[in-house]
């Protein structure tokens, strides 16, 4: 008793000052490793799993306020809904027949010239999960992972177009970077004319920029930008966005466009990930990984 | 285990003396040198690490809460809460945030080696004065962290972020009180008692 009880006259134990040169030296390695590799990837996916209960559990109060929200605003929001509805089927109703008619059209089109059929493309509903605190990168965690199928590469769809692009995926979780961010890039087409075109994140927030346009460039405000299907991971005839404003500039002899996004991530909580096979496209996806961390 | 011993077998003695020599004892005596509960600061760490889990932090001059509790048990309970909890809970936040690995967690670790080195200095203060060092050590801390940040991303995130320090630094007297809460309720019902 008398023994444990003695005064510990001396610290015991390696001093402050060792502490955190160990600790910051750590820090500063990780940090390091993170950015140039990514071998810390298990790490992080085994940390996420484990943060995963805490954070549906903190979210849970706000899923059940929107949860009672959706349920308390059910009548009013079906009716005008169903408005709706009911307006766009007669505005669709002839669109329709014509799309009839031009699909047989095409088909027939298609069977004499021998052209394989467009597969459909499966996909799995994501809902947001929250977003991430960043100054730089605009990206959204959403509540399915690697269980459901999800794999860096895929892209992200709304009801107005691509939303973006799954970057990193862990196995109950999975970050997009979003069409705006800087770092993302798509191979489009413009629906009038055809031409073919990539679309950058741009340097305004939520806008796209078309670079490395020639000065005679065919491309005038309104125009609709969509996917070209080029480069294999965005499926072709998706809409990207609309082009706002052409800038000439005659001293570099290039043009720039600005366009605005037809989707809205910032407006739905429900997203679509089209599950395109990326297994083969191992370059991208390094690509990719530099695209997560590039990010912060 | 040792410390609550010797509580236990302290409390009895100061209650017997205290009828004849009450008058002689320090209004003082006793209250800061009581240590919290170990449960109790890891319940606040825990508390305070769920609330960050939400996305008030968004907002850029928000004060990080987390760090402002890990430094403060720093401070108070060296023995207990340590750099190396300030490390872990920094790499969580990390893993939550999807920044680099190690961001979070090198401020961290810096703010309470900061705190742990004013310790002896500023544990026999009251929170407003210990408030006062804790600001330039949450503006160090942060403005190294901000430092690497933007040199890994290669764009600097502006100035906003000055205020969480300054606001950490306000908050600090209010952690004190009620982090301290425990206590003072203990020490209200032994004057009480007496």
């Amino acid at each position: 008793m008398q023994e444990t009880g003695t005064i510990r006259l001396f610290k015991r134990g390696p001093t402050a000052e060792l502490r955190l040169f160990v600790l910051a030296l750590l820090a500063v390695a990780l940090l390091v490793v993170d950015g140039r590799w990514s071998v810390l990837q298990p790490a992080r996916q085994a940390l996420s799993v484990a943060l995963y209960p805490f954070q549906r559990l903190m979210l849970a109060p706000r899923d059940a306020v929107e949860h009672f929200n959706d349920w308390k605003d059910a009548a009013s929001l079906a009716r005008s809904e169903k408005e709706a509805l009911q307006r766009q089927r007669i505005e669709l109703a002839q669109i329709s027949t014509h799309a009839a008619q031009l699909a047989t059209e095409n088909e027939q089109l298609r069977r004499l010239l021998r052209v394989a059929d467009e597969v459909t493309q499966p996909s799995v509903a994501v809902e947001v999960l929250y977003e991430p605190p960043n100054a730089f990168s605009h990206h959204l965690i959403f509540n399915k992972g690697s269980s459901s199928g999800i794999k860096p590469g895929m892209p992200l769809i709304d009801e107005g177009g691509i939303v973006g692009q799954i970057v990193r995926v862990t196995p109950f979780t999975s970050e997009a970077a979003l069409l705006t961010d800087d770092k993302v890039s798509i191979p489009v087409q413009v629906l009038r004319n055809g031409l073919r075109l990539i679309a950058f994140g741009g340097n305004v927030s939520g806008k796209v920029e078309v670079r490395y346009l020639t000065a005679n460039v065919d491309l005038v405000p309104g125009d609709t930008l969509i996917t070209s299907g080029i480069g294999g991971l965005f499926p072709a005839g998706l809409s990207v966005a609309t082009v706002d404003s052409v800038a000439r500039d005659p001293a570099t002899g290039f043009a720039l466009a600005e366009a605005t996004p037809l989707s809205h991530p910032e407006r739905h909580r429900h997203f679509l990930v089209l599950l395109v096979d990326v297994s083969t496209q191992d370059l991208h996806q390094e690509g990719l990984s530099h695209v997560a961390q590039d990010g912060q | 285990m040792l410390r609550k011993m010797d509580n236990s077998t302290r409390a009895p003695a100061t209650r017997r003396t205290a009828s004849s020599l009450s008058s002689l004892e320090p209004i003082d005596a006793s209250p800061f040198k009581r240590p919290s509960s170990g449960l109790f600061i890891w319940f606040t760490i825990v508390l305070t690490w769920l609330i960050s889990l939400l996305p008030w932090r968004l907002w850029q001059p928000a004060p990080d809460l987390l760090l402002l509790v890990i430094a403060f048990w720093c401070l108070n309970e060296p023995q207990r809460v340590s750099m190396v909890t300030a490390f872990i809970f920094g790499l969580l936040m990390d893993v939550h945030d999807s920044t680099l690995l190690g961001g979070h967690a090198l401020v961290y670790t810096l703010a309470a080696y900061g705190a742990v080195a004013l310790q002896p200095r500023l544990r026999h203060f009251n929170s407003v004065i210990q408030a006062i060092h804790m600001l330039p050590v949450f503006v160090l801390a942060d403005s190294i962290g901000r430092l690497l940040y933007a040199w890994t991303a290669g764009e600097w995130a502006g100035w906003q972020w000055l205020w969480s320090p300054v606001f950490m630094a306000v908050l600090w007297p209010l952690v004190d009180i009620l982090l301290h809460m425990p206590q003072r309720r203990l020490d209200d019902g032994d004057a009480g008692a007496v």
